[in-house]
């Protein structure tokens, strides 16, 4: 047995260890009990069953009333939390968890191992909408005592290691969700978990009120007495109850970027750019690969060279975000996945070189200065994106591609794009999560060519080379030798040029400057809010 | 009027409505129809992707897999029983959903009724009396720029002024958060909330009535009656109040009646802005969910809720108007 981690120490250890490493520069300052923070959320969750529902607003708040196996660090490692140690069989095929002892779930029974097996096996596993795929390998979980939990895999995967926080895998109590159907349960609503907040009411069209837990299992934690979590559906406003103190915390895209801007000036307001290294979102255009132009890959190439991602940062994303190279976010650099040795299409020269492409490529400039004309579907995701198809409009204009654009709204966009395959390009982003094979492959993969599913290769594209390549990374315990097939990958898709990668964008999270320790983990607000306390 | 015939008659306009609420629901089933994308690839797009296997489970549950008209009948057959079905996407049945959402709603319609009711006669009141003075003039063109102005403005600049340079009201919501309050204080901690999204409302229909009231005013003062109880020796004090003032409310209670479907609709923008948790913003989210269950709901309650507006507004005739007959 090869011994991964195994931290036993004093949880507060972590904690103010952790604590140092937030606000302040690193200077450490004397926590204060009590106050409540109010977070805006935008839109307002459709249910609070994170373990149904992968939507944005539900991690938001579920959040902090669900604890995982792992918390995370900013570098991504995992680290004890309800788990308090665990190893990996050599052959990478049994993951053996020691679970915390005497943790209490909100109702007062104790946390066991059953209630791990019944959260993977009945729950993550069959209705998670990503866990039908990053459980897909676990045959069993088995439970040999109430404080030992054995992961057995039919394939080694390594990636489960990275999703196992209270976000993106919630540990339930089976004695209250094993009855009844998981999917309508109504204490989706009526959540109990280990957090370091429990539910107390939801208000619908208003807020959640959260009270804190006094029997959370980190000694002293959590400091605040209350989070509240607000709905505030118009923009103007959401930016206005944050100058003016209502609110103390929003972040994920829930205010407008220019907002951020000027919020950012007041002196009672201060701005975190940390916080999207697991989720790692990375704005791109996709190209409808089996139908032309874009089925030539000179095209997709030409493209790829005529953005000008810094202008698109500076003036679009308003400075929150850093150029992308490839289909894989440069988040993954400290875990070894990330390649920067692939085509570099943000060069100085971008626009002549695709110039040069479009012309072998067979589509000479016509006697109006065009070469052909597309249709560009906007993405339905706020404004930055109609001026991102502004801006790209024109960047197309210059290479002699007329580009008409079409903003729709979520659902027809999703259909236009992911099931009836009817657009030219389109403009989109996806979350490369805490993991290539949770993230990554849904979007290059041929695997996940499927029409009528959202958010996979919706480009179309495939290689075979490149699918062998992360059916082996899926698999490979060796990080040295992930590390090297990543690298391939990488480079055969930025060739192919199947999308192209524009920016990694940096959410950033607007803070009344009273709070501290908000923003701890790499998970944004997605995190729990332990530590999170006022001056 | 005898007042016997009166519930009679109510019965019977009651009776009337149940056609035109049934037609109003198909139309809106129908009309949904062809709007593209469903519940379900909505559901995985918020979930950032999921597997197909997944939303055809979804599809099966919403019972989605059915022909429409398969499902339009068995909508109206659970109407008729006043099951108005169940929100897959808020999980919760959509009765229970409206009836939280509705006193919000009917607390902000009423509070703007009454104010821009209100202010809005007592204005054109004003402005009659004091026809072509340079206080007519400056009530008329308050009315004009009031009237102009788009509904998100005057509520963003309202919030600048009086919630964050003058720190006079919160900015948003229904209730002081971080305080909780209970009893007596929670009244005023929502009337306090209360007094700018009515505000915000009001001012356009406030505008409305104003303009109304004073046309109609002077449109009264020049008829017959008028003549008569001068000639009579009643003083103008006495013709104004009781005479002209009275008839001249008629087509203001008119415009009333009719503007409350608007008045939801407006209803919408401002509960946006100001995070009130009405029935605006709850169809406006069902809208771009496509959780047409809830949001045909809405349109039963609005539908609903426009014919007992109406019928209040004829009866109110009756007490405004001895001459007016009902039946």
């Amino acid at each position: 047995m090869r011994i991964v981690g195994y931290l036993a120490t004093a949880v507060i250890s972590v904690g103010l260890g952790l604590a140092g490493t937030g606000f302040g520069g690193g200077v450490a300052l004397a926590q204060k009990r009590g106050g409540t923070l109010v977070q805006i959320t935008q839109p307002e969750p459709p249910t609070l069953g994170s373990y149904i529902s992968t939507a944005s607003p539900v991690g938001q708040v579920a959040a902090k009333i669900y604890d995982g196996l792992f918390e995370y660090g900013f570098d991504l490692k995992p680290a004890p939390s309800l788990a308090q140690s665990w190893t990996v069989a050599d052959d990478g095929k049994t993951i053996t968890f020691r679970l915390r002892p005497g943790v209490k779930f909100h109702d007062g029974k104790p946390f066991t191992s059953a209630d791990v097996q019944f959260s993977v096996m009945e729950v993550l596993k069959k209705v998670h909408p990503r866990g039908i795929n990053t459980f897909a390998e676990v045959t069993a979980v088995e439970t040999p005592d109430p404080m030992t939990a054995v992961f057995r895999l039919a394939k080694p995967a390594p990636y489960i290691m990275a999703a196992l926080s209270g976000y993106e895998s919630p540990m339930l109590p089976k004695h209250v969700f094993e009855q009844g159907d998981i999917q309508t349960h109504q204490n989706a609503n009526n959540p109990v978990g280990t957090g370091p907040f429990k539910f107390v009411e939801w208000r619908r069209g208003e807020f959640v009120r959260l009270d804190r837990n006094a029997d959370y299992w980190k000694p002293g934690l959590p400091y605040l007495d209350r989070v509240v979590v607000r709905f505030i559906a118009d923009n103007a406003t959401r930016a206005a109850a944050l100058e003016k103190g209502d609110a103390h915390v929003a972040g994920l895209g829930s205010v407008p970027y220019n907002d951020v801007k000027r919020l950012e000036r007041l002196p009672n307001i201060q701005i975190e750019t940390r916080g999207s290294e697991m989720l790692s979102p990375v704005v791109e255009l996709m190209f409808n690969t089996r139908k032309p132009p874009f089925d030539n890959p000179k095209v997709r190439q030409a493209i790829s060279y005529a953005i000008d991602r810094q202008f698109v940062i500076d003036n679009i994303w308003f400075g929150f975000g850093k150029p992308a190279t490839g289909p894989t976010s440069s988040n993954f650099a400290p875990a070894g996945l990330y390649s920067a040795n692939v085509a570099n299409y943000n060069v100085p020269d971008g626009v002549e070189r695709a110039n040069r492409l479009l012309d072998e490529a067979g589509f000479p400039r016509k006697a109006d200065g065009t070469r052909f004309e597309i249709v560009h579907d906007i993405t339905p995701y706020g404004e930055e994106w109609r001026r991102f198809g502004e801006y790209t409009q024109q960047a197309l204009a210059r290479i002699g591609i007329r580009a008409s654009t079409r903003y729709e709204d979520v659902a027809t966009w999703l259909k236009r794009t992911y099931t009836d395959y009817d657009f030219d390009m389109t403009s989109n982003w996806l979350f490369n999560l805490a993991d290539p094979v949770l993230g990554v492959h849904r979007a290059i993969h041929s695997r996940f060519i499927r029409q009528g599913t959202v958010f996979v290769n919706g480009a179309r594209w495939g290689d075979p080379r490149a699918d062998e390549l992360m059916d082996m990374a899926t698999v490979e315990t060796d990080a040295a030798k992930r590390s090297a097939q990543y690298a391939e990958v990488q480079k055969i898709v930025a060739d192919a040029a199947p999308l192209a990668w524009v920016l990694e964008v940096r959410f950033p999270t607007v803070i009344d400057k009273r709070y501290r320790d908000v923003i701890v983990s790499p998970l944004n607000i997605f995190s729990n809010f332990d530590r999170a306390w006022r001056d | 009027m005898k007042s016997g015939s009166l519930g009679g008659y109510i019965v019977r306009r009651l009776v009337q409505t149940v056609p035109v609420v049934i037609g109003v629901v198909i139309v809106n089933f129908m009309l949904l129809q062809l709007a593209p994308g469903d519940l379900a690839t909505v559901l995985a797009g918020e979930a950032g992707g999921a597997p197909k296997e997944y939303i055809d489970q979804l599809r099966a549950r919403f019972g989605q897999d059915q022909p429409v008209y398969v499902q339009l009948f068995n909508y109206l057959r659970n109407l008729i029983a006043l099951d108005l079905g169940f929100s897959f996407r808020q999980g919760a049945p959509v009765l229970d959903l409206l009836l939280q959402r509705l006193w919000p709603t009917l607390l902000l319609m009423v509070c703007t009724l009454i104010l821009s009711l209100g202010s809005g006669i007592l204005m054109g009141l004003l402005a009659a009396l004091w026809v072509r003075t340079w206080k007519d003039n400056a009530i008329s063109v308050a009315a004009i720029l009031v009237y102009a102005t788009p509904l998100f403005w005057v509520g963003l600049m309202l919030i600048l002024v009086f919630s964050i340079w003058l720190d006079w009201f919160p900015t948003s919501g229904m209730e002081n958060v971080v305080a909780f309050h209970e009893g007596w204080d929670r009244v005023f901690d929502i009337a306090h909330h209360l007094v700018l999204p009515t505000v915000t409302l009001s001012l356009f229909y406030l505008a409305l009535y104003a303009r109304l009231m004073r046309a109609s005013m002077l449109e009264q003062r020049g008829l017959d009656y008028v003549v008569t109880a001068r000639a009579k020796g009643q003083t103008e004090r006495r013709i104004t109040t009781r005479h002209v003032f009275r008839n001249a409310l008629l087509p203001v209670v008119t415009m009333a009646g009719v503007q409350t479907g608007s008045l939801l609709g407006g209803s919408v923008v401002v509960e946006s802005i100001f995070a009130w948790p009405g029935l605006g913003q709850l169809a406006f989210q069902s809208l771009f969910a496509r959780d047409y269950n809830l949001l045909l709901g809405i349109f039963f309650m609005s539908a609903v809720l426009v014919v007992i507006v109406n019928l209040i507004v004829d009866i109110v005739y009756v007490f405004l108007d001895p001459r007016i007959r009902i039946g």
